[in-house]
């Protein structure tokens, strides 16, 4: 199988890859760049695990194909602090215990950093609808929506 | 994962001219929403991925002469976020707003959606409703292709195996009117669905003027529900003509049974998204 050759940014940085036509862009990341806070979970879009930015939009990195990230942008959560300060979002789901086994945590506050980004200022509802597509199998959801509120409500809470 | 070969033509002709060489070796691909599950269940065989999601002119909404145009490459989420979706297609919108999530809405494209030609296709009921008209293209010609003659079988298209669906047009008479899209799933997000309807109804003087219903997963393909609304026109509007509309439904959708629901269970719920559409719309 003829590999194909990409170019994209990765958490703002620049690289290349060698990659098969059949590689998913989530198998990349995890086994090739060793970014394993995105997470493998159904394979098949349906639990949200594997939410990345690709120029700058949440999308599902196990249906999306690596070959056609060329020339793209990637944000995976490891991007999303600022150094040691971390994302307003990641310190709302730490205050407000929005995470139980932590594996559906990534997605979860990536697609939720998305959602802030269109609506700075949802209601309860529209947290859900947003959100719908990311499963927690622990929390009951129930925290993370208030995180979600949380963090829209205070803008920038101080680092803990 | 079975293998496979990519390209990525930058335009539709390049696509085109591929499609002409490979003919059926060649699968189209933008979201690869569908087709990335179906490579791993191994339900398509290797093949040439045609990935067109990187092709501007596929991708846009636009008005001419009153009607609209969108481009088989625009996204859900680009159908979202239209302005003239949002103010003169309503339907489609409250479409949009339930397909799949946020995540999916990104990638997914409205041509994948109807080429694909699921018989739970979402975008499928509410264009067959607004009669919308597909225009194919191959290397040597263009075509349009009226929504409701596209579907044959479920996964199987008119489409020859040198055509892509280029746009979709709406025309002007089909736009703004009273309509609505019910959706039930397993699970609000991301579910196949178990049945959908996409229902347009005018009422004048107390009486149907004017009615539309398409349902998905109910048929082998979406389908238009012509006898119910042959039966609903003219007719007064009250809570008698839903109830003896809904065994006309019934009559009329042919469902399988399946991992989601058993076909009696299609077939009874049907006649419910009828009411309450019709409801939702007097």
């Amino acid at each position: 199988m003829k590999k194909i050759p990409i170019e994209f940014s990765i958490n703002g940085q620049k690289r290349e890859a060698l990659v098969n036509p059949n590689d998913l862009l989530i198998n990349i990341i995890r086994d090739e760049l060793y970014l394993t806070g995105t997470k493998y979970g159904c394979g098949i879009g349906e639990c949200g695990a594997c939410t990345v930015f690709l120029d700058n939009e949440p999308v599902l990195s196990c249906l999306t194909l690596a070959a056609a990230v060329d020339g793209k942008e990637i944000t995976t959560i490891e991007g999303l602090a600022n150094g040691n300060e971390l994302h307003p979002m990641q310190i709302a789901f730490l205050k407000n215990a929005a995470v139980q086994c932590g594996f559906c945590t990534p997605g979860m506050i990536l697609t939720a950093v998305a959602l802030l980004k269109e609506n700075p200022s949802p209601t309860e509802e529209e947290i859900k609808d947003y959100m719908r597509g990311n499963i927690c199998r622990c929390t009951g959801y129930v925290q993370i929506v208030k995180a979600i509120k949380a963090c829209a409500e205070g803008g920038k809470s101080e680092p803990i | 994962m079975n293998q496979f070969k990519y390209v990525s033509p930058k335009t539709k002709e390049e696509v085109l001219k591929i499609l002409k060489q490979e003919k059926s070796k060649a699968c189209i691909v933008a979201g690869c929403s569908n087709v990335l599950p179906y490579i791993k269940d191994k339900k398509l065989p290797a093949k040439l991925l045609l990935d067109i999601s990187g092709i501007e002119e596929l991708n846009y909404v636009k008005k001419s002469e009153g009607e609209i145009y969108i481009g088989a490459g625009t996204t859900i989420s680009d159908l979202i976020n239209s302005k003239i979706i949002r103010e003169e297609c309503n339907l489609l919108y409250q479409t949009a707003e339930e397909f799949a999530d946020p995540t999916v809405r990104n990638r997914a494209t409205i041509g994948g959606n109807l080429a694909d030609a699921s018989p739970a296709a979402d975008m499928a009921p509410p264009l067959l409703v607004l009669n919308a008209v597909l225009e194919a293209e191959s290397i040597d010609k263009k075509r349009e292709i009226s929504l409701k003659e596209f579907f044959i079988a479920p996964r199987k298209t008119v489409l020859r195996e040198d055509e892509m669906i280029s746009s979709i047009k709406i025309k002007n008479s089909f736009l703004n009117k009273n309509g609505c899209f019910i959706k039930l799933g397993l699970r609000q997000a991301m579910a196949i669905s178990v049945a959908t309807i996409a229902m347009i109804l005018e009422v004048e003087k107390n009486k149907v003027a004017d009615v539309r219903i398409a349902m998905g997963s109910i048929a082998p393909i979406p389908l238009r529900l012509l006898k119910t609304e042959e039966f609903l026109i003219n007719k007064e509007v009250n809570d008698d003509l839903i109830e003896k509309a809904i065994p006309k439904v019934r009559e009329e959708v042919n469902p399988i049974g399946d991992v989601r629901a058993s076909a009696e269970y299609r077939r009874y719920v049907s006649g419910i998204l009828f009411k309450r559409a019709f409801k939702k719309l007097t």
